[in-house]
């Protein structure tokens, strides 16, 4: 039984991850146990084989996203989930994987670091890790969800991401979000089999496999090939491959095709909402957990008529920068709280920004901000 | 690999199996990007002439790649095969991705020493503890040749090499004894001085299920021949020794320094110090395969028995 029946339950936010995993039609898990995303594998465990799946517990989280990799070659939808230390050691493969153009799904649940750091803490320390993981330049896919709700739903997301721009897809999850018990609404079978999109070989390309456009000579991002059939390149080399997909002496073209490929489509990539921004002089940017603390400061410092907005960050990476630009352009100040002491994403508000605009970071550390930090801060800066 | 290594027109244009491997296939001549007196050739060779002789189905039988010389054998090997060129180290644990995810396949697996036995080691225990049904192929040529010439788990003591140039002092990682260990069902090393055993053994590794780990030991003349004298594993004869500088003195070393498994037991410790001990270990057909005990999994959680 793949989909779970529709209706409303009490999940834990791994769990539901792990749900939506298996919605967007998750064949095959690596992993390696390791706080705080050790439900996901223990999860699956008992429900991918019940559903024709597999999944491995590896002996090291080398070897779990290399698996992943290896299944996602020949066909599977393949996903790992693991925390800071697992991700550092598992860089090398993601720019692997990155390089060959293989569609894998990472759900990182965030601890507290550096090193061992307190491991059952949520801190956001990761994100800078999440978009330079691995040696080489290219460009990953990174989603922040805040509520077991859009773990369930932005998984299913993050599969299409991948099957579409092959390649790595992160989901961005903490301590806290992993371990929160919160009532998910589980879509009927049909909504869900609708959105996902499957993995298969596709009918008009007729077995053959190329990254070029026929009829325009460009490149295009093609449906991920699959080993053991005809759909596939002649070799999968983790090295720079031309249109044809065979190793090429200009890696210029092939890194600016990787690049390319996330940058020209952000629009469709980069997802944000927004929550009375309309006439609002301060400009909150969030994203993750402290989204939800912002909601509840802007209500009440809207009640004593400060005109205070949000614009939630969605997608992190690739950094929806036109759109920032757009929504702080006439912005008194802005304020972005993290869950982290220096700001990685207020750095990059800072860098689309006005120079004369302030933007101001609420750093916390392994504790989720109080709506009354954040309106402290909106009250100070309102003066 | 940016461009196409040296071509040979004139190479042997009656043999069927130039024509079907890679750069024979593209180029209509045989071509490869190795150096002369390298035993990876002959494993090429040997990999290709089966693969074409038994009619292997190319989608059931990928090849995974570590890093390596062995890389380049992709131009040498069989045309049709698909091919994954993983990282360093990192072959085996990609390949259990790919034969848990579609178990009608059966990746053959090309390692090296280093690849295999140093960075990859724990990969390579873990796959042979599950019995995966999979071929590791384990080139030993005792020396990292493709970053020229360093030192690695299997330089054999007192050899030679850039990061032990006075002499190697380390004990010897013996990939056998680890595989049996760690539960290989197939278990066997020959050299490619013995083409036709190793042909008989990988054709006893494609019929078998489980893990088949074949070792090979094989020449390095440009790093390992040239700084290494011929009397290497047979010091306490006390001979003279003659720098191993071609391919003919290499496989003539390969050749004495292996002692069949079953004259190896009249042997003692001084005597097979520093040598290969070559034949077949294991062969255990009857062992449960990972794939098909995870197949039972599948069906105790579906709810049957």
């Amino acid at each position: 039984m793949r989909f779970m029946p529709e209706g409303k339950y009490l999940m834990m936010g791994n769990i539901a991850m792990s749900e939506g995993a298996l919605a967007a039609g998750l064949n095959f898990f690596g992993g390696y146990p390791i706080t705080p995303s050790t439900e996901v594998i223990e999860h699956l465990a008992a429900r991918l084989p019940q559903v024709g799946g597999v999944c491995m517990q590896m002996e090291d989280e080398l070897a779990s996203i290399n698996a992943v990799i290896g299944a996602s070659l020949v066909g599977a939808k393949a996903m790992t989930a693991t925390s800071g230390p697992g991700i550092a050691l598992m860089t090398e493969t993601i720019s692997m994987a990155a390089n060959l153009e293989i569609p894998f799904v990472f759900c990182d649940v965030q601890r507290n670091g550096p090193g061992t750091g307190y491991v059952t803490e949520p801190h956001h320390n990761d994100i800078g890790l999440m978009r330079f993981a691995g040696n080489g330049e290219f460009q990953v896919i990174t989603l922040a969800p805040m509520s077991c709700q859009e773990l369930y739903d932005l998984t299913i997301v993050a599969f299409n991401f991948a099957e579409t721009y092959r390649c790595p897809v992160f989901i961005m999850s903490d301590a806290y979000l992993g371990h929160l018990h919160e009532v998910v609404k589980i879509p009927s079978k049909e909504k869900v089999e609708k959105m996902v999109i499957k993995r298969e070989i596709p009918e008009d390309i007729i077995g053959k496999f190329s990254y070029k456009d026929e009829s325009t000579g460009k490149y295009i991002i093609p449906k991920p090939p699959i080993m053991g059939t005809d759909y596939c390149p002649p070799m999968f080399l983790s090295q720079p491959h031309s249109l044809e997909g065979m190793p090429t002496p200009k890696p210029q073209i092939f890194t600016e095709m990787m690049i390319k490929k996330i940058t020209s489509n952000i629009d469709k990539i980069a997802l944000t909402d927004t929550y009375k921004l309309d006439d609002a002089e301060i400009i909150i940017i969030a994203y993750g957990l402290p989204v939800r603390a912002s909601y509840r400061a802007v209500d009440l410092a809207r009640k004593e008529g400060i005109k205070v907005g949000i614009l939630r960050l969605i997608t992190i990476w690739p950094f929806p920068d036109e759109k920032v630009k757009e929504t702080v352009k006439d912005a008194k100040v802005v304020i972005v709280p993290e869950l982290n002491y220096t700001g990685v994403i207020a750095e990059q508000v800072e860098r689309v920004t006005n120079l004369n605009t302030p933007v101001i970071r609420i750093p916390n550390v392994c504790e989720i901000h109080h709506p009354h930090d954040i309106l402290k801060v909106i009250k100070e800066v309102d003066k | 690999m940016s461009g196409i290594g040296p071509m040979y027109p004139n190479e042997k244009p009656e043999n069927p199996y130039v024509l079907v491997s890679y750069a024979g296939h593209l180029l209509g001549n045989y071509s490869s990007r190795l150096c002369a007196g390298c035993g990876y050739g002959i494993i090429g060779h040997i990999f290709t002439r089966l693969f074409e002789d038994e009619k292997l189905d190319p989608k059931l039988y990928p090849l995974v790649l570590g890093i390596g010389c062995y890389s380049q054998m992709l131009l040498t090997v069989h045309y049709a095969t698909q091919k994954v060129l993983s990282l360093h180290g990192r072959a085996p644990a990609l390949a259990t991705g790919m034969k848990m995810a579609n178990p009608q396949m059966k990746p053959i697996i090309f390692t090296g020493d280093g690849d295999c036995l140093g960075i990859g080691g724990n990969h390579f225990i873990h796959t042979c503890r599950r019995n995966l049904d999979c071929i590791i192929l384990i080139f030993n040529n005792s020396i990292y040749a493709m970053t020229g010439g360093q030192g690695a788990p299997t330089t054999l003591f007192g050899a030679k090499s850039t990061t032990t140039p006075y002499k190697m002092f380390e004990n010897r990682s013996d990939g056998v004894k680890l595989a049996l260990a760690a539960g290989a069902t197939y278990v066997a090393r020959t050299t490619v001085a013995h083409p036709r055993t190793f042909m008989k053994y990988f054709r006893k590794a494609l019929k078998h299920k489980g893990t088949s780990v074949i070792e090979l030991i094989t020449p390095c003349v440009t790093y390992f021949g040239r700084k290494n004298l011929n009397n290497l594993g047979a010091e306490y004869l006390g001979l003279k020794g003659e720098k191993m500088d071609t391919a003919g003195k290499m496989i003539d070393w390969i050749k004495r320094n292996s002692i069949r498994v079953n004259q190896a037991k009249f042997m003692n410790e001084e005597e097979l110090f520093n040598k290969y001990i070559i034949g077949e270990f294991r062969y255990a057909p009857d062992q449960p395969e990972y794939s098909d005990e995870y197949a039972k999994i599948q069906k105790i959680a579906r709810g049957g028995i």
